[in-house]
């Protein structure tokens, strides 16, 4: 019962879905709210038990003064004050809550985002290093791209844009097309093979 | 009967899941199935867990951003369970992050029971499992964090990756980790592959659990994959014929579009 009883249960949820996505069928449509509703319940607890854990190595690391442990201290801080200032106020969209998420949280997303800016330099430095024929390509056509994508591009010839169009409007969007068909088709045989039970790697390893 | 616009899409899944069917009830029987090509990507799992092992230093292991829902990080859980089982079998650190914190209660059960599958329940450390946040880029700082402070030997990033993508890639190069990546996002597959030493593109992910696990039964679902995908190629080219010589009498498009 232990690995039937799971598998069962995401099958009959899983057709049940499945089924008001194609069919008019209104009393498994409130069937789909309700376990809609249960998914944002358990979340919820699991965001709970994601804390606790968070909550347990980052304590550890400050009792036993480990390495780093001053910013587990501002980790906990800051988990913590949110936390409760969160429970004092009546909704997210509190304007308090507000300043606080976008005097912190906002502009260290931002910084964190801009960092790829020179990630994307060190990637293409390591990559566009001519050592293969498909290297070659690659670095060919991102040179076209890049150089058509800003006004130099134009400067230097007029046909840059126009192959920088052509690269990304032929050739990419095949590919791109392509790599989505199978995504989708190994997409579909993933959740046929998790429903009747074959692949029982998100019941946590139950064999 | 079926809601409007989605008839032929119905019609085609239901055929294509039948096929996958057939081809299950096959391998189950004992039937031959045909072999899979060969993976780089996954072939390179065992070295990647084995340069770890050589080196003493922890393997890293990010099942992606994607929550529960999304197949992508279903199709990680399989990887996790053989790389958990392999790290374990040769005492090697496993650091596995989680965004989702739906995803991390279940990750935490893969690797502890991949732990007790090879006898070695007492070497299995909880804080190696780690959820850090629901926020991309808090996860994303986390997991740079984690990964100068631990240095591990090998980066496994399989699952659903956004914008963070090249951040974990150049990271991992950085630290001098082998990387083997995946991901069926098409908008990152090119950082991966541009950054990352192994790259699996797109459905290669969805292979991974029967591909690693040699399961006859789950290579059986896999042909039935590369069957659609041969019926999507036959109605490309059928498509592109008639919307170049019959572009107002294209009736291949007419019945897909149903």
């Amino acid at each position: 019962m232990r690995k039937e009883g799971p598998v069962a249960f995401g099958l009959i949820c899983g057709l049940v879905v499945i089924i008001v996505t194609y069919f008019s069928a209104p009393a498994l449509a409130k069937v789909k709210g309700e376990l809609d509703q249960w998914y944002l319940i358990a979340t919820a607890f699991a965001v709970a038990v994601g804390l606790v854990n968070l909550a347990q190595i980052h304590m550890r690391k400050i009792n036993q003064k480990k390495e780093g442990w001053g910013y587990s201290i501002v980790l906990m801080v800051g988990m913590v004050g949110f936390l409760l200032f969160g429970m004092t106020v009546s909704s997210a969209g509190d304007p308090k809550f507000q300043w606080m998420y976008n005097t912190t949280v906002v502009p260290m997303n931002a910084t964190m985002y801009s960092i790829l800016v020179f990630y994307i330099a060190s990637a293409a430095y390591r990559s566009f290093r001519i050592k293969t024929g498909e290297a070659a390509v690659l670095l060919i056509a991102a040179v076209i791209v890049m150089l058509g994508r800003v006004t130099i591009g134009e400067m230097i010839s007029a046909m840059i844009p126009k192959w920088t169009s052509w690269i990304m409007n032929v050739p990419n969007t095949a590919g791109m097309r392509g790599v989505t068909i199978g995504a989708t088709l190994g997409g579909i045989s993933q959740a046929l093979r998790v429903l009747i039970g074959i692949e029982r790697g998100h019941l946590g390893g139950v064999e | 009967m079926i809601a409007k616009g989605l008839n032929s899409t119905f019609w085609l899944e239901l055929v294509y899941c039948a096929a996958i069917l057939v081809l299950i009830s096959r391998a189950r029987k004992g039937l031959k199935v045909p072999t899979v090509y060969k993976v780089p990507g996954l072939d390179a799992m065992d070295e990647a867990i084995g340069r770890s092992t050589e080196m003493g230093r922890p393997v890293f292991y990010s099942p992606g951003i994607g929550d529960l829902q999304n197949a992508q990080t279903l199709a990680s859980f399989a990887t996790l369970g053989y790389v958990a089982r392999q790290c374990a079998k040769y005492d090697t650190s496993l650091i596995v992050t989680n965004r989702i914190s739906v995803v991390y209660p279940v990750t935490e059960e893969i690797v502890k029971q991949a732990y007790a599958e090879v006898g070695k329940t007492d070497q299995y450390n909880p804080d190696n499992v780690r959820f850090f946040s629901e926020d991309q880029f808090a996860y994303a700082a986390a997991c740079v964090g984690v990964m100068h402070r631990e240095h591990p030997a090998a980066s496994i990033l399989i699952g659903g990756f956004w914008a963070e993508s090249l951040i974990f890639a150049e990271v991992g190069s950085q630290v001098g980790a082998i990387q083997i990546a995946g991901t069926a996002n098409t908008h990152q597959i090119p950082f991966f592959v541009a950054a990352c030493d192994y790259c699996l593109i797109g459905e290669e992910i969805y292979a991974a659990g029967a591909y690693l696990s040699k399961d006859p039964v789950l290579l059986g679902a896999l042909i039935g994959q590369d069957w659609g995908k041969m019926v999507s190629v036959v109605l490309i080219i059928v498509g592109a014929i008639l919307a170049t010589v019959a572009p107002k009498a294209n009736w291949l498009a007419t019945i897909l579009k149903q």
